[in-house]
């Protein structure tokens, strides 16, 4: 009997061991920054915080800002007083060539629809690669893979023009990818941010530099390290006339600040002869964050116009010697639409920072955070602000460009604004007063929490007129896995978790499930709008979060700094993930919903969706998950399996007049081509690197081209590559 | 006296590593599923687990019956899998795949465990 009892001891034993030990081993090889919230009662530490209260601090925001961050050595003169702008004559994007796409968007309502029919769905099976070109820019020996080129490149006229991830511009022949000028834009691996990103250039066109002069027309960016730079379109050579040597220091004014923690990412636009500059201000750091101010230059001159200072309303001017524009204000970062007709650029902010932390914000800050605003562009003043999360602690920043269209209603066409959001709810406003075309309910929102002296906001603002971009609410049986053990691994984390559905308020005593999450609904990819059909496409994703608070020691044991402390290590946390949110009691802990031992989602398929809405019915065409597994499967393996499951995705569609959707942005690595009126898949191929961009389509000397920058995504985890991949129909003659 | 059967072929070997791997399938699911049960979430894990573990055991000790509880336990598995996520197919695979593949090997051993209780029942009314 003993015996018996033993033996069968030992088996079970045997078994466990052996379950445990690929369990362990999996635990070691993930990264510390992967590692799970700390859990429930975990948040908080009773032990005494092991340094002095000033250690966690960060240098005082009235400190000089330190060496490098101005990056270009440029004299900062005086501070300048409001100014008014050169004025400006037409430009190619507010009436785009038929063969050219010269903007961002490809014109100025950022429709990134683009006219072009050479390429059908019948005969796009046969798009072959014409030419490949590799703009130089990827991770050097030694350096961490923070690169995501994101790219968009622009065409007007003889010319290709785009920027590397690292900001370097070039021209390149439109029918054989030949580089005719490449600019070195210098920009040093220290001030990459979170993402060495450039989603892409200006086109600009002087009032003042006759044609056939150098800078008639000129090639514009804002850079990693802060700079405004503008080169000629013809030799790539900077405009001297603009700024000092062709370049702007836009950290004069920012007050203190190391390279990394500021930096532009997307295309700035020019509005009337403006050039409108917002920046991305590292999330998750401190609390006075160096500030999110958005400012006008003069696209002749570069001369300072105006700032929009959000806790310095009434003065637009530069701050003071010795001062600096409001610190911790909401900062924009994604690609602002100009609209000349109106005087004004629509501004896509975030949130105040210390993301997920908001008692510490003013009631200005609370005004405009995850809004659209509107601004003067010749003064600076916004004329209307429409919010689209109130008081948010979610990271739920506008990440998409507004697109521009003419709504018919039954009071007649009204110029509106499509404004996409993290959350899946799409807004359609009135662009001259910011009032919603289509009806938007203020709906009761969570607001249990235990965060002291931090309420919540009792409602939140849903776009019920337009199709959500998302699902139902959580609940336990959505809980997902290869087997019912990784399956059920998952629902102990839900049911473990505080969730109330969307909004569930931040907790410290437990982590809690923020859904949709910081990836979107929509993000940085933004809409595409067919006027002819009325046709709106929007690729989305399906990620949750989750999320914990923790106390000031708990953040200290997981080595959580700001990044301009002299403690910080860049190791422990950055951007996106995990945060110290110095300057507040608490740092935030940031996680995909995951199961970390398999890297897979916790919550079931699809993770990324594709979607058609007549935006005369308001209803859903179509719509359909959007990825496939081939390149993603349990360990991040790829599966080569061609089932559509839909994963997570960034970077946006275009439409062409031919009725074809292009989009990449899949973690599959694939660009995929749709017939706009099913959402039938009708051609793909395989990229060299991860499409994490938005396509745009041009034609040159009767042929039309397809091109896409397979950059790869760091957080995405797909591969990073500096190609930018042309596609074309077979050449007949 | 009852014993854990000690495998003489190949197939008996093989029928034990499937009792085995049963037990050690069974073993997570029971102790997570009782966790998820305690934090009022679906009883299904728990019950399914100590239905297994207990089908695997009597499968070690040569019992056809084990065999029997396994595929009873699955194919209870099939309407509540349904129950929970309707036609839905990713929602079906994680409840039904796996479980299934460890079918088709229980199926397989019912012959060399229905044997093996025979020769086993005949020695013991030799003795």
């Amino acid at each position: 009997m003993m015996r018996k009892t033993t033996l069968l001891a030992a088996t079970i034993m045997c078994g466990l061991s052996s379950l445990l030990v690929p369990v362990t081993a999996s635990w070691a090889q993930v990264p510390s920054k992967n590692e799970d919230p700390p859990g429930e009662g975990n948040g908080t530490s009773k032990d005494a915080l092991p340094h002095p209260g000033s250690w966690y601090g960060a240098p005082s925001p009235s400190a000089p800002q330190a060496g490098g961050v101005n990056a270009g050595n440029i004299p900062d003169g005086p501070p300048a007083p409001p100014s008014e702008v050169t004025p400006a004559v037409a430009q190619e994007s507010s009436n785009p060539a038929h063969d050219d796409w010269p903007a961002y968007g490809r014109d100025s309502n950022a429709t990134r629809y683009s006219p072009l029919d050479q390429i059908t769905p019948e005969n796009v099976g046969q798009l072959k690669q014409a030419f490949v070109y590799h703009t130089g820019s990827k991770p050097g020996p030694g350096q961490a893979n923070k690169w995501a080129a994101e790219t968009t490149p622009i065409k007007v006229g003889d010319g290709l023009y785009m920027c590397s991830a690292m900001n370097d511009m070039m021209r390149i022949d439109p029918a054989t990818g030949k580089e005719v000028w490449h600019f070195k834009a210098g920009v040093k691996y220290e001030s990459i941010p979170y993402t060495a990103a450039c989603k892409g250039v200006t086109y600009y066109t002087s009032s003042t530099v006759p044609e056939g002069q150098p800078c008639h027309n000129r090639i514009l960016e804002g850079t990693l390290d802060m700079r405004l730079i503008e080169v000629d379109a013809e030799t790539g050579q900077k405009c001297e006339g603009f700024g000092y040597h062709g370049e702007v220091n836009l950290m004069k004014g920012m007050g203190e600040s190391v390279p990394g923690f500021v930096s532009i990412t997307a295309p700035v636009p020019v509005v009337n002869g403006a050039v409108v500059t917002n920046q991305e201000v590292l999330d998750g750091q401190r609390r006075w964050a160096p500030s999110g101010v958005i400012r006008g230059y003069d696209a002749e001159t570069g001369r300072f116009l105006w700032a929009w200072d959000v806790n310095r309303p009434n003065d637009h001017g530069e701050p003071k010697e010795g001062e600096h524009y409001s610190r911790g204000t909401p900062n924009s970062w994604a690609a602002m639409t100009g609209d000349n007709d109106l005087g004004l650029v629509y501004v896509p902010t975030g949130n105040a920072a210390a993301d997920y932390y908001s008692a510490m914000r003013s009631p200005e800050e609370n005004a405009v955070s995850s809004s659209i605003v509107a601004i003067d562009v010749r003064t600076g003043s916004p004329r209307w602000v429409f919010q689209t999360v109130h008081k948010d602690v979610w990271d739920y920043d506008m990440g998409s460009q507004a697109t521009m269209m003419d709504l018919p209603t039954a009071d007649g066409t009204v110029p509106a604004l499509i404004v996409p959001t993290k959350r899946g709810q799409t807004f359609v406003l009135d662009r001259r007063t910011g009032k919603p075309v289509l009806p938007v309910e203020e709906r009761p929102a969570p607001t249990a929490t235990d965060v002291p002296n931090d309420p919540r906001s009792p409602t939140q603002p849903w776009s019920v007129g337009m199709p959500r971009l998302g699902f139902p609410d959580l609940k336990e049986s959505d809980m997902w896995g290869m087997t019912p053990i990784d399956q059920l691994y998952c629902r102990i984390l839900f049911r473990k978790s505080k969730y109330e559905g969307e909004f569930t308020a931040p907790e410290i005593s437990k982590p809690w499930i923020e859904y949709p999450g910081y990836n979107g609904g929509s993000d940085w990819g933004s809409m595409a709008y067919d006027a002819r059909t009325g046709i709106l496409i929007a690729n989305w994703n399906n990620t949750p979060m989750r999320d914990q608070l923790v106390d000031r020691t708990k953040a200290d044991e997981l080595g959580l700094l700001p990044i301009d402390s002299p403690h910080f290590n860049a190791k422990a946390g950055g951007a996106e993930g995990n945060g110290a949110m110095a300057d507040t009691p608490y740092g935030i802990v940031v996680t995909p919903f995951w199961n970390r031992f398999t890297t897979m989602m916790c919550n079931k398929p699809p993770y990324g969706m594709i979607t058609a809405i007549d935006m005369h019915t308001k209803k859903v065409l179509w719509q359909h998950p959007l990825g496939s597994a081939r390149a993603n499967g349990p360990w991040g393996l790829p599966t080569h399996l061609p089932l559509t499951i839909g994963t997570p995705n960034n970077g946006g569609p275009v439409i062409t007049a031919s009725g074809l959707v292009f989009v990449a942005a899949t973690t599959d690595n694939l660009i995929h081509a749709f017939n706009l009126k099913t959402g039938k898949e009708v051609w793909n191929a395989v990229l060299p690197g991860g499409g994490q961009a938005t396509p745009m389509t041009y034609e040159y000397k009767g042929r039309q081209y397809v091109a896409i920058m397979a950059g790869g995504h760091h957080f995405m985890m797909t591969p990073v590559s500096d190609e930018l991949v042309v596609y074309a129909l077979p050449d007949t003659h | 006296m009852e014993t854990v059967h000690r495998p003489k072929s190949a197939a008996e070997w093989a029928t034990f590593a499937v009792a085995v791997l049963i037990v050690l399938l069974g073993l997570p699911l029971l102790i997570m599923g009782a966790q998820l049960a305690v934090l009022g979430g679906s009883l299904y894990y728990v019950l399914f687990g100590a239905a297994i573990i207990t089908g695997g055991i009597l499968m070690a000790f040569g019992r056809v019956a084990g065999a029997f509880l396994y595929l009873a336990a699955w194919l209870c598995t099939w309407p509540w899998a349904f129950w929970e996520v309707g036609m839905d197919g990713w929602g079906l695979l994680p409840r039904l795949f796996g479980p299934s593949l460890v079918a088709i090997a229980v199926l397989l051993t019912i012959p060399v465990l229905r044997r093996t209780q025979r020769e086993t029942s005949l020695r013991g009314s030799a003795v």
